[in-house]
């Protein structure tokens, strides 16, 4: 794709449409994305599905008298564009008005770089063995690795476009990469699922054994699993359940939901909210991070905004219209999911700072205890009273070593106590998408088994 | 029709020009309207057209998907000719399509369709919700009602001759209340939906909604934390079907069975429930939420029994794991949108009423917990094991239904469970949500009676001084 030329092309349209509902008397906003998407999934070493796609649309957020009214289409043709403004105008007269409601001016952006040519460049057959490759070091870890469940390769190629009546028309573009497999590893008539996966802007990051590996690791040391008793005891997440955590934990920081009296954190502001040794931080211009971007979904430039420091609560993440409730500034946090939802408050490279020790050093330490590998049922934990209880398994340790798996075992608490109990944090920062952790280990925490 | 039979023709013959042996074009145009209420605001009034073709050409067990928002037959054109050369293969397999329009099994009529329904009358039921709710207690600081309807056209044709045009209409209404104290904060969601137009709220007052959920939140505040540790559950009608989609509906969809990611591969014929306990997947039940007349390949929406007395009868498939097996699919091939290919999955799955009293179920516990509500759930197939949250639940104590836990989640093993189960009540209640598997999001229904499982792990908090 000629991506200059497209963000040009599509910028043209976005300002076509925002003069046009501008002559209505409205203040417009138009965010265009399009894109080449690839999946490739891979099973046996024969591709068993590839899809190709490319897709575009355009929403549309109007402002008049107060009032937010938006609509999205997919169809360019001139009558769904005149449809697709005349349906945002009438939205927006049925919504209550607002003085908040607000799009924000021209600003400046950074440069950042986002498109790695050779996400483009590299021909089909050769990610296509990529994904193979990470299939056959799986099963070459251990012989008892004997279904792939799945194994896949995808990469995004993007172009955004944003135009709005203030003045703002910028654009970028960009590419990512992943790829992830989820392995069966059996021993007689038992089953155990283990899984492997990166997300990288640059292709060459992917590093398709590693993936590989760590899926078979995960779920051969699973084999033989059994349930323990039900007792309280310190608690190890490895960084992929910490991070599925921070998932709960970001609406919390969101400045709409503590506007709205949803979040856990209200009134917190410089108060104590975590364990000296958390620092949560959102950077939505972090170099290599998959979110990140020049802009967010309404025009704010990017930024780095660190919302829990050494345990004390700093703030909270802002769109323009959290941020003119509260008279303060945008964080550049208005996320779009896509062009079919206006910008809410939303993270961008969201994560848990790493800390000094090792994840050895962590699990060393521990008399008694459970180190957790993955959940099931994160998203029954709810965000708002901060209650969880989920299903886990993972390895039990005594005398500082993994003596046995676990599983069919519950842990279940407050948010609010969870980040009081870290009582140390690992030095092994991994991203999962867009959100990091590293291994963190809580002195406490009840353990339902048998 | 979104695109002319002909056209469509021309389509698939150039998607198998490339030497694929099946093509299919799923054409889609969906509009969708979404009110919100919040901060007792109108903070949301959204509507949108999304439009697209997805082209899926299959070779032997291999499958090429391709889609765009690009709907006219030249665009369709250049992409099946790119799928059918990314498929692969020898030779121009040319098929003589002959189209068929097959029947549904049933029928609906929508009564009042929502895009004539004007938006304040949408509005003014969102915000008497909104007033409702509020109205409930002091103590309910926030509530988020939500108002969403969908109008989905979809064109499905395929190299087979299944040319098929049908127009689903749902409506959902979702009432989140939040409660607090001033130290915790608890909240109650209750949710209705369907394959149906506006006259959902004609039987379903959403006054009686909003409060419900409110006086939920409001009552969660006194509840305690749930115990830890295993014990009897009795689970109410009306708790929902979580636990049944969850324990057993995903395990029986035909491409986790034949992958062998599920517990329930080969077992067919097999003893894998009590013989209290039947299970069936009905897509033709009317106006619930994962009803339709056909699936997303063209498919009549069907009945099927998958458990019956105990005994395992049959599995969920779509068109290509039925191929595989050289039988028929059972209608369960469905997708989110044209993004998406067709994967078999759950549509209105529930455990068949027995024959004991709901409450002579629960008189008869001695000790145990109560499920009064479910919340979401998930399931690891390969092995059974599952989770599912616990929205309202309540202890009981000698028969009787005592204090009211919060916090619990259950946790089990699929077939282990349902062996347990050793009562079905005589009651059925329904609950609707969006299932999610391969990053596809469907609307689903699930449904049980009243039903008492002798022993499950319920994942609570054990108290600091407790130490076992």
């Amino acid at each position: 794709m000629d991506y200059e030329n497209l963000a040009r092309k599509y910028l043209d349209l976005a300002q076509l449409v925002v003069e046009k509902a501008t002559q209505k008397g409205a203040l417009a906003e138009a965010f265009v994305s399009a894109g080449e998407n690839l999946d490739i999934e891979v099973r046996e070493q024969e591709v068993e599905v590839l899809t190709l796609a490319q897709e575009s649309g355009l929403g549309l957020r109007i402002l008049w008298d107060g009032r937010v009214g938006f609509a999205y289409t997919t169809d360019f043709s001139a009558s769904a564009l005149d449809e697709t403004i005349e349906q945002a105008l009438a939205n927006a007269r049925r919504a209550t008005p607002d003085e908040c409601n607000c799009l924000p001016g021209p600003q400046e952006y950074p440069y950042l770089d986002l498109f790695d040519p050779e996400i483009e460049a590299r021909p089909l057959t050769s990610k296509i063995e990529l994904a193979k490759e990470m299939e056959r070091e799986a099963r070459a870890f251990d012989p008892r690795v004997k279904i792939t469940e799945s194994c896949s390769y995808f990469d995004r190629r993007y172009v955004i476009a944003l135009a709005n009546s203030q003045g703002v028309a910028a654009t970028y573009w960009g590419a990512y990469c992943g790829a992830s497999i989820f392995v069966v590893a059996t021993d007689g008539e038992e089953s155990q699922t283990g899984f492997g996966m990166a997300t990288s802007l640059r292709l060459a990051e992917l590093d398709p054994a590693k993936i590989g590996r760590e899926g078979a690791l995960r779920a051969v040391r699973l084999l033989g699993a059994k349930r323990v008793n039900t007792q309280r005891a310190p608690v190890i997440f490895d960084p992929y359940v910490m991070a599925s955590f921070l998932r709960v934990i970001a609406p919390a920081l969101a400045a709409d939901s503590v506007q709205k009296g949803k979040s856990l954190f209200r009134g917190k502001v410089g108060q104590r909210v975590a364990s000296p040794v958390v620092h949560i931080i959102d950077d939505g211009r972090m170099p290599g991070g998959v979110a990140s971007a020049p802009f967010d979904g309404e025009g704010v430039a990017t930024g780095k905004t660190v919302l829990v420091e050494e345990g004390i609560l700093r703030g909270f993440l802002h769109n323009t219209y959290t941020a003119a409730k509260e008279g303060v500034r945008s964080t550049g946090n208005g996320a779009r999911g896509s062009f079919k939802s206006t910008p809410e408050v939303g993270t961008t490279n969201f994560y848990l700072a790493a800390g000094r020790c090792s994840p050895e050093e962590l699990i060393k330490e521990v008399p008694r205890g459970l180190y957790v590998t993955d959940v099931l049922g994160m998203h029954t934990a709810n965000p708002i009273s901060g209650d969880f209880s989920v299903g886990v398994v993972g390895m039990w340790i005594e005398g500082g070593e993994f003596k046995a798996p676990v599983r069919g075992v519950a842990i279940a608490g407050n948010l609010i106590n969870l980040l009081n109990s870290i009582e140390a944090v690992g030095n092994d920062l991994t991203f999962y998408g867009s959100t990091g952790a590293p291994t963190v280990r809580i002195s406490n925490m009840s353990i339902s088994g048998m | 029709m979104l695109l002319a039979p002909d056209d469509l023709k021309v389509i698939l013959e150039a998607a198998l020009e490339g030497g694929g042996d099946f093509a299919e074009v799923f054409l889609e145009r969906r509009q969708t309207t979404v009110i919100g209420c919040e901060d007792n605001k109108i903070e949301r009034v959204h509507s949108g057209l999304d439009q697209g073709a997805g082209i899926r050409v299959l070779k032997g067990e291999d499958t090429v998907y391709g889609y765009t928002n690009e709907l006219t037959r030249d665009g369709l054109l250049e992409l099946a000719r790119k799928l059918g050369r990314a498929a692969g293969g020898k030779g121009n397999n040319k098929p003589e399509i002959e189209w068929q329009r097959p029947k549904p099994n049933w029928d609906f009529q929508v009564k009042k369709r929502p895009d004539e329904i004007p938006v304040e009358e949408k509005v003014a039921l969102v915000q008497r919700a909104n007033e409702a709710a509020r109205a409930v207690d002091q103590r309910i600081v926030q509530v988020s009602v939500s108002y969403g309807d969908i109008i989905q056209e979809v064109t499905i044709a395929n190299s087979e001759g299944i040319l098929v045009e049908d127009e689903r209409v749902r409506c959902r209404f979702v009432v989140n209340a939040v409660a607090s104290d001033g130290k915790i904060i608890q909240t109650g969601y209750e949710s209705i939906g369907g394959l149906i137009g506006f006259e959902l709220f004609e039987e379903n007052d959403p006054v009686e909604l909003a409060r419900k959920a409110a006086e939920r939140a409001v009552r969660m505040l006194e509840a305690r934390p749930a115990p830890a540790g295993r014990m009897t559950v009795v689970m109410a009608g009306e708790a929902g079907g979580t636990m049944i989609h969850e324990a057993c509906g995903h395990g029986l969809e035909a491409d986790l069975v034949q992958k062998k990611l599920s517990v329930y591969a080969g077992k067919k014929g097999q003893q894998v429930a009590s013989p209290l306990i039947t299970v069936i997947d009905d897509a033709t039940l009317p106006g619930k939420y994962g009803s339709f007349r056909f699936d997303d390949e063209g498919q009549p929406g069907q009945r099927t029994v998958l458990i019956k007395d105990g005994i395992l009868v049959d599995y969920m498939y779509d068109y290509l794991t039925a191929r595989k097996e050289g039988r028929r699919s059972t209608g369960n091939g469905r997708r989110e949108s044209y993004r998406d290919r067709p994967i078999p999955r759950m549509t209105n799955t529930f455990i068949a009423p027995g024959k004991d009293d709901p409450q002579a179920i629960i008189r008869e516990t001695k000790k145990g917990l109560l499920v009064k509500r479910m919340g979401g759930g998930q399931v690891n197939t390969t092995n059974g094991d599952f989770v599912f949250d616990v929205a309202e639940g309540y202890l009981i104590e000698n028969g009787e239904i005592g204090p009211l836990v919060r916090g619990a989640t259950l946790t089990g093993n699929g077939p282990e469970v349902l062996k347990m189960v050793d009562r079905v009540g005589s009651d059925l209640g329904f609950s609707l949500g969006t299932c999610g598997k391969d990053g596809q999001g469907v609307p689903v229904g699930d449904a049980q009676p009243t039903i008492r499982i002798p022993e499950m792990v319920v994942g609570g908090i054990l108290d600091e001084e407790e130490n076992p």
